[in-house]
């Protein structure tokens, strides 16, 4: 059976639009199911996240020196950024504390981003961690498939390149 | 398509979030971005700001990412290796007293008394 994912506007803020995915004929997105999940167990981490978004979002748009580079296969990459070799720092409770929650995601450009899930990464390659090997490859797996979407010209983008159209029944094939 | 009319982002933040974490990302990242803007519109290059600030670049790079807790130290050697200002603090309001007359003679009860007759020499 053949495995498909349909895309879903999440938020719209003044410099990015924010899009996620949703599997088969789910009608939650990959990014709603992260929140849902991480909102129990990681809530500081995700809310230090989601803050990041809505910044980003409001403020400076998605600039690629926001986002971590975590591509496989695609040009997928990950939240919160780091500087090279260092892991990203939030503070809980007055304390420094490293935020180890990856949310996997697709910057197309500076206007929009595809959201998708993600988990607590325990090593360094998130091949070898069995919490987010299976969320990593699944964002490999749907930026190729989006990637090759934008190539086919069924994901559109408008004339200033701020935002995409595409029709509403388009499935992504991975 | 379009957006849903909820922002599922600042409706979890409006119910869940921290404030103190709203706060520090966003002043992180507006002197962070500030930085970059203004190494941008003086040419500088990163690995040049670096050793004006005698640091290694993988060092400036976590300052600038955005997620770092700047200390009050590294903020203010930045402010001097560029010649401005990162943070901008409003200074105390001070009372000032301004000198409304006397009362005359030695009648200060009668003069509390009748404040709203006149019973000073107004400054001129």
């Amino acid at each position: 059976m053949n495995i498909f994912a349909r895309i879903k506007p999440i938020t719209q803020y003044k410099k990015v639009s924010y899009y996620s995915v949703s599997m088969d004929d789910n009608d939650t997105s990959l990014f709603e199911e992260f929140i849902n999940r991480q909102q129990i167990e990681n809530k500081n981490k995700l809310d230090h996240i989601l803050n990041w978004l809505k910044f980003i979002g409001d403020k400076y748009g998605a600039q690629s020196h926001f986002f971590r580079p975590e591509a496989e296969t695609a040009d997928t990459s990950a939240l919160p950024p780091k500087g090279i070799d260092r892991k990203p720092q939030y503070t809980e409770f007055g304390k420094k504390k490293a935020n180890n929650l990856r949310l996997y995601c697709l910057r197309a450009n500076d206007s929009v981003v595809f959201l998708f899930s993600g988990d607590i990464k325990t090593s360094k390659k998130a091949q070898n961690c069995p919490n987010v090997k299976p969320h990593f490859k699944l964002a490999n797996q749907l930026t190729k498939s989006i990637d090759n979407a934008f190539k086919e010209k069924e994901i559109i983008w408008t004339n200033d390149f701020t935002q995409i159209e595409f029709n509403k029944d388009l499935k992504l094939y991975l | 398509m379009k957006f849903p009319k909820n922002n599922i982002i600042d409706n979890w933040l409006d119910q869940h979030g921290d404030p103190e974490i709203a706060k520090l990302i966003e002043k992180n990242l507006a002197i962070t971005e500030k930085v970059r803007a203004i190494l941008k519109e003086r040419n500088i290059k990163n690995n040049a700001f670096a050793e004006m600030l005698g640091k290694k670049p993988s060092e400036l790079s976590k300052w600038l990412s955005g997620t770092h807790n700047l200390t009050l130290k590294s903020i203010t050697k930045m402010e001097v290796a560029l010649n401005i200002d990162l943070i901008n603090i409003e200074p105390i309001t001070e009372y000032k007293y301004v000198y409304l007359g006397s009362v005359k003679d030695n009648s200060m009860k009668q003069a509390i008394s009748d404040y709203e007759e006149s019973n000073y020499d107004v400054a001129s």
